[in-house]
């Protein structure tokens, strides 16, 4: 399969170990750039009867930024020679879907939703329509990676 | 004795001024016709009304009548105290009435007869014994209750914003009060009027001040550059940073609010947790549970205490003396049992799963302290803001004024954008206390507070030790499942009950029972505390999440543990 670009969308941390290491090796196999993607969901803070919102945010950014860093240093030291992260903010769906069609991807990347509501950004029945999407309006195929229990 | 009797007559008299002067007002065209009789002294009635829990009862309408004249009208005090200057001229009556009235109380009678309607034909002057009212159940007092058990739920299930649950309580319950009581007066709950009182504006000024000095202490990278040399101090081995790490946070959340000490917290944590190659939770779940812990060592450590304090009148030295202690030694225990549990999940540091240079200095270069001149300025207004709180207490200086003082020099001092400043003050949280005093409020004023401390007071007794653990694993077990702050703010006064009946209880034991449960008992679930909430939402969002079973696993042994040492500490020192 030719493949020049992967998209990889994960929050990074333990339980998105296997969803990483597919796309590691996906990319290795096919010599294909890839892209982590991490977007920034700060809606839940709304909940909380919280002050610093401008300083959290910022350190939530760079979280964000500082877990796809370690993301492309793993990538790297496993020999993949193209390798880079996109750390956006708003509406996961949509921002995924845009970052897809600007990088031109060809596969994305995710890790298969569990059936707990709470655990994941896409709900569980959700992923059929979001596959549909990506293969419209980007003209990529998604792969969903089961995640081994953490 | 006599001298000392006109003196109080005296003084009587002039209490009661404002009342004769308002009757004079009101029956203006009754005095006209009986100037020619007027008394030359006015008999004056005084008493107290209390409940069934001997607590006072304020706002009661007291009127003196005898044979359908009505001779005194008055309205009970916040001490209960009322005072009937009976200025209607009518021939000597053979008994006098005192009729009391209040909404969600049964109206009670006291005659006045024989001995004592002569001894206040002579004397111009009758103590009439306490006048106790029984509880009447309307249906406002089971409105209230709904609302406020909704309200209760709205926040435990995070279906609704604290605060548009607290004031969707508040609104309802006036929306009654106004809109109801008019179609049947059952439905009466309180007024607004009679609502402000129940908000306590030294919390709310409290909170106000200290957000002030968070603000300023938030932005100039203190919480970072902590957690930073808590790495480096740790030299990587990882049950040290633990270590370093639940220290570190727990005095940070002695003086200021958890919820933002873990917000801060959080994220440097991750990418240390990262960065040594080590599971996140391993070291977050023991610092959240280490805020928990240590943030009621002071009072303006948490909402929970600021409540306490202030209800209670216990001050910065009383938690510096009398509970510190014990959260230290429930810190300890929380320090060995977070050790113990996570002893698999630190190990992959001690094999060295490091990461590269380039990321090091970019930990390195976050954890810097990035507005040290404010920091400075800070330190040193927080350290004469302590000064104030230790030793404000003997000249009567409210904790909130203290930290609004703090709050204004530091301001003055650093000459900060003052916008961004009031904006920094969480005004949605200032609201919600005052909305959840209110809602608080109306359970109280309809009686659900006094039936919950009647029931309380059967069960224990007058037996402190029993109170004392009912106290404290009731409200830590109750604190897993609802909200603190709601919880601690519906309890006080039920505290306030047991503590003037139980005796050894007037050493203010039983407030700190409540601290150490209702903030101790917020590690026993995810729910527990906002502080537990918000970690568990960044987390997520960096993918280690903490569920509500994997948050009871590890937390509720914590509790168990926490509070059985904290509970020894208060059974020794008291």
């Amino acid at each position: 399969m030719t493949m020049t670009q992967i998209l990889c969308a994960v929050r990074g941390g333990p339980e998105s170990r296997e969803t990483v290491t597919y796309a590691i090796d996906l990319a290795l196999q096919t010599g294909a750039r890839l892209t982590f993607f991490h977007a920034l969901d700060a809606e839940f803070l709304n909940y909380a009867t919280i002050g610093p919102l401008s300083v959290v945010y910022q350190e939530l950014v760079e979280m964000g930024k500082f877990t796809m860093l370690i993301l492309v240093d793993r990538a790297q030291r496993r020999g993949v020679a193209q390798v880079n992260y996109v750390v956006r903010e708003g509406n996961i769906r949509k921002q995924l879907l845009q970052a897809a069609i600007e990088t031109k991807a060809e596969v994305m990347v995710l890790g298969r939703p569990t059936r707990s509501p709470t655990q994941n950004v896409f709900k569980f029945n959700e992923m059929e329509g979001f596959a549909a999407e990506l293969e419209k309006e980007g003209g990529l195929r998604l792969v969903l990676v089961p995640e081994m229990p953490t | 004795m006599k001298r000392y009797g006109k003196l109080l007559f005296v003084l009587l008299i002039l209490a009661a001024w404002p009342w004769v002067l308002r009757e004079d007002v009101q029956a203006e065209g009754a005095d006209v016709q009986t100037q020619g009789t007027a008394v030359s002294i006015s008999p004056l009635l005084t008493g107290y009304i209390r409940d069934a829990q001997a607590q006072p009862v304020l706002d009661a309408h007291v009127t003196a009548y005898a044979e359908n004249t009505v001779l005194a009208e008055a309205v009970s005090q916040e001490d209960g105290r009322y005072t009937l200057l009976v200025t209607a001229n009518t021939p000597t009556p053979t008994e006098i009435t005192i009729h009391v009235e209040r909404h969600h109380f049964q109206a009670a009678d006291y005659v006045i007869k024989d001995s004592d309607l002569e001894h206040l034909q002579q004397s111009h002057l009758l103590q009439i014994p306490i006048i106790t009212l029984e509880r009447h159940i309307t249906p406002g007092f089971w409105i209230a209750t709904f609302v406020f058990m909704g309200m209760l739920a709205l926040i435990a299930l995070g279906k609704l914003h604290n605060t548009l649950a607290a004031l969707l309580g508040a609104s309802l319950i006036f929306a009654v009060s106004y809109l109801g009581t008019p179609l049947y007066d059952g439905l009466y709950i309180f007024h607004f009027e009679d609502a402000l009182r129940y908000i306590d504006w030294n919390v709310i000024f409290l909170i106000m001040g200290m957000m002030i000095v968070i603000a300023v202490v938030e932005r100039t990278g203190v919480f970072q550059w902590a957690a930073y040399m808590a790495y480096r101090l740790s030299g990587g081995r990882a049950w040290l940073l633990v270590v370093i790490l639940m220290i570190v946070t727990g005095i940070a959340s002695a003086f200021l609010d958890n919820v933002t000490t873990m917000l801060l917290m959080t994220p440097v944590t991750i990418r240390i947790a990262l960065s040594l190659g080590i599971n996140p939770l391993a070291l977050l779940m023991p610092e959240v549970m280490a805020s928990n812990v240590v943030g009621i060592s002071t009072l303006v450590g948490t909402p929970t205490n600021i409540l306490i304090g202030s209800y209670g009148g216990i001050g910065f030295n009383d938690f510096l003396t009398n509970l510190t202690p014990g959260v230290m030694l429930a810190l300890v225990g929380l320090i060995l049992y977070s050790l113990f549990v996570y002893r698999h999940d630190l190990r992959p540091a001690e094999t060295g799963a490091g990461i590269s240079e380039v990321l090091l200095q970019r930990l390195a270069e976050r954890g810097r302290i990035t507005e040290p001149d404010h920091l400075k300025k800070a330190g040193v207004v927080g350290a004469g803001m302590i000064v104030l709180f230790v030793w404000g207490e003997r000249v009567h200086l409210l904790p909130s004024v203290t930290a609004v003082m703090g709050a204004t020099t530091l301001l003055l001092w650093i000459k900060p954008d003052i916008e961004e400043m009031i904006e920094a003050v969480d005004w949605t949280t200032l609201v919600f206390f005052m909305t959840l005093f209110i809602s608080v409020g109306a359970v109280q004023e309809v009686g659900l507070i006094s039936y919950i401390a009647s029931g309380i007071g059967r069960l224990v007794g007058t037996n402190l030790t029993l109170a004392m653990l009912a106290v404290i694993w009731l409200s830590a077990i109750l604190s897993t499942m609802i909200a603190n702050i709601p919880f601690t703010a519906a309890m006080l006064p039920v505290i306030g009950f047991l503590s003037g009946n139980i005796p050894g209880a007037e050493s203010k034991v039983l407030f700190y029972c409540l601290s150490v449960g209702s903030a101790m008992g917020g590690n026993g679930s995810l729910i527990g505390a906002s502080a537990n909430m918000v970690t568990a939402g960044i987390a997520e969002r960096a993918g280690s999440s903490i569920t509500y079973m994997y948050f009871l696993r590890k937390g509720f042994p914590a509790l168990v543990v926490t509070v059985t040492l904290a509970t020894i500490w208060l059974f020794i020192h008291f």
